[in-house]
């Protein structure tokens, strides 16, 4: 493998490996508040997939559009997006997640019905949309924006990494600059005691499920672009995201961006090593490694302490 | 034990609604004189609907016609066995059928691996599962009672495909790149087969159909720089696959299978699936005089242009209920079954009859290619390479 091969490859991981750490932030924040594995979270990127393609498809871009055409489309599609994943992530706490909190119930309830509502959202989704993939209405030619050590990056790929950056250090602020941050780290830390200061948890919940749908369907968005938005497409990149979480620590904001990225170069290196049908193995052998060395992932757990 | 007797109760309590359903349907199917069953198991939700409804239309287009038609004095009721075009469903499907009573014959199932958890079944259960779709080799090797292919096999397609490529000037060296299912595989093998038969550098690789990203199969197509790429799998998989194809710059010929046969594939990937071959054992029904009539009616039921085994699925089950009224009230599966395996039928698209192990005896394989957008009919391949 020549240097110009390793680029290539790398750019491919670091582009998939956004992605996932984009999603991984939605399972890691409510995890940290809630020690809840929010497996509905998929179904949250799923949704912002399909609200990037139909507000695309209601204001019908146009055949070749101009710079600033393109920009706005972009916004618009990621707005929809980060909105319809936004209020299905509120909605869900609020009707499956908030009254098991209010009756205590054990642990494996709100894992069973995370798998539940998931499985609810998915086929509401293809009832409501259609079991076809729709493609994602063009939005700009996606033609090589620069060129780096002879890799050519394209629209595409400069759009979801610059994105998932902005969002990642948008996250890390929030969670450590802002009122809602130290909430959630409040509560994160010890519930009780957050409770007794006045911290308000089912205000710092719910904020915390919309702050992680918003960035979910976000990623729905820019996925769809890369690839196309179906009903199904949040099963796979949601349980990746989800190692990655676990890869970097879940609990830990930091330790999620880390583990997404890794495990998209690693997946990508597999599939250049090997090939595509040894994605997973590959990826997999990695976080069973990292886990066997660092139970807790590779930053350690919780919001509470190191984030 | 103690548990046996109320199972056994509830199941004979179970198997007693059953019947009397059927009857009830049977009854209330009015028409004149008997009431049979035509099952058709493909995918009718999940990935690749397209493909299982293109067909769907065709087995109703057959049942409303016979029903419509005098000289039968039985009257044919259609029954959906929907297996989404997927291994895991396939048993829940097949037993739909099996259950009812009143199935005579099945349409399917559509693709290679259901094909391969049902037919078993079927052949247990005595019922003709003819598929008009189904391409891997194997399913009629593996000696499934009762299942018939209403359709070339893929060493048909896959020797089509490297026939094909070996007469394009330039083309040396080929990929082959199948989507790790039973279909893509099986088509896969024998093109790799087909490819050094007809002298040309062949290399393999696998994709799966549920790869997040395609940019890493894309870079190895370009990297490895080949003059052709075969790609064998589905439409909803070669559509991405084909946009970051074309966005690093491939410019080989590209050539899929019937599985990618279908307008949806256009609309998913836009331009980039532009000058893409697709070879199919079905015709294009619009475009064949002996199909035109079947297209206008087609399309006056159902709105839209027949697709990919449209004509093939009528054929096949205007050939079940012709068989059905050959046997003159002596209709029961295994009578169904016999006379089908025995058949010879002159169907819209070409002539129906089978092998001792039920596969086809008819292999003409033909080339479509998308052109401004539009998915245009070739010809045969056999003509095109010259026979």
């Amino acid at each position: 493998m020549s240097l110009s091969d390793i680029w290539d490859v790398l750019v491919l991981g670091l582009v998939l490996g956004s992605l996932y750490a984009v999603i991984a932030i939605g399972y890691t924040l409510v995890y940290g508040v809630l020690q809840l594995l929010n497996f509905a979270h998929s179904e949250v990127f799923m949704a912002g997939g399909f609200g990037g393609v139909i507000a695309l498809t209601i204001v019908e871009p146009v055949a070749d559009p101009s710079g600033f055409q393109s920009v706005f489309y972009v916004l618009l599609g990621m707005c929809a997006g980060a909105l319809l994943g936004g209020v299905i992530a509120f909605g869900l706490e609020k009707a499956a997640y908030k009254p098991l909190r209010r009756r205590n119930a054990p642990r494996l309830v709100f894992l069973i019905t995370a798998i539940g509502a998931s499985f609810f959202l998915y086929n509401l989704a293809g009832k409501l949309f259609g079991r076809y993939p729709l493609a994602m209405p063009s939005m700009y030619e996606n033609k090589t924006v620069f060129t780096v050590f002879g890799t050519t990056v394209s629209v595409t790929q400069l759009l979801i990494v610059s994105a998932a950056v902005v969002m990642l250090a948008g996250v890390d602020q929030v969670v450590n600059r802002t009122k809602l941050g130290s909430g959630i780290r409040a509560v994160a830390q010890d519930p009780e005691v957050a409770a007794l200061m006045g911290v308000n948890i089912d205000k710092v919940v719910s904020r915390t499920f919309v702050l992680g749908g918003l960035l979910g369907g976000v990623a729905g968005f820019l996925f769809g672009t890369n690839l196309q938005v179906e009903y199904t497409m949040g099963f796979l990149p949601g349980i990746t995201a989800f190692a990655a979480a676990v890869l970097g620590g879940i609990g830990n904001v930091r330790g999620a961006v880390l583990g997404g990225l890794l495990l998209g170069v690693v997946e990508a290196f597999t599939v250049e090593i090997w090939s595509d049908a040894w994605r997973y193995v590959g990826a997999f052998a990695v976080l069973v490694l990292v886990l066997m060395f660092r139970p807790t992932g590779l930053l350690g757990e919780r919001v509470g302490r190191t984030a | 034990m103690r548990l046996a007797i109320p199972v056994a109760a509830g199941a004979l309590l179970l198997t007693g609604c059953g019947s009397d359903d059927d009857e009830g349907g049977g009854g209330s199917g009015g028409g004149g004189g008997e009431t049979y069953k035509i099952a058709y198991q493909g995918p009718l939700s999940g990935q690749n609907v397209a493909l299982g409804e293109n067909m769907q239309n065709g087995v109703q287009l057959a049942i409303n016609e016979a029903n419509e038609n005098d000289e039968y004095d039985f009257t044919i009721e259609y029954v959906p066995a929907d297996d989404q075009g997927a291994e895991g469903q396939a048993t829940s499907a097949a037993q739909s059928a099996i259950d009812d009573q009143s199935v005579m014959a099945v349409v399917g199932p559509a693709f290679s691996g259901p094909t391969h958890v049902s037919a078993p079944l079927y052949g247990q259960a005595g019922l003709a599962a003819v598929s008009s779709s189904a391409t891997d080799p194997a399913l009629t090797e593996a000696g499934f009672p009762t299942f018939l292919r209403a359709v070339p096999n893929d060493n048909a397609q896959g020797k089509a495909m490297a026939d094909f490529l070996a007469e394009q000037d330039g083309v040396n060296s080929v990929m082959v790149i199948d989507d790790v299912t039973p279909y893509g595989e099986g088509l896969a093998d024998v093109a790799m087969e087909e490819l050094a038969n007809a002298g040309l550098e062949a290399q393999r690789e696998s994709v799966p159909a549920d790869t997040v990203d395609y940019g890493g199969a894309a870079r190895t197509v370009t990297t490895a720089g080949v003059d052709a790429l075969i790609y064998a799998g589905y439409y909803e998989a070669l559509a991405p696959f084909a946009t970051r194809l074309s966005e690093s710059g491939f410019d080989g010929i590209g050539i899929s299978g019937d599985g990618s046969n279908d307008d949806e594939l256009i609309n998913l990937a836009g331009g980039a699936v532009e000058d893409w071959y697709l070879t199919c054992p079905c015709t294009e029904a619009t475009a064949e005089d002996a199909t035109a009539d079947f297209a206008e009616r087609y399309q006056a039921e159902f709105n839209k242009a027949p697709g990919t085994y449209s004509a093939e699925s009528y054929d096949v089950t205007s050939m079940i209920i012709q068989t059905i009224a050959e046997l003159d009230g002596d209709v029961n599966r295994q009578s169904v079954y016999e006379a089908l395996a025995g058949v010879e039928y002159e169907g819209l698209t070409k002539t129906f009859s089978f092998t001792e192990t039920g596969e086809f005896n008819n292999e003409a394989i033909f080339l479509y290619q998308v052109q401004d957008g539009v998915r245009g009919y070739v010809g045969a391949v056999e003509e095109l390479v010259g026979g």
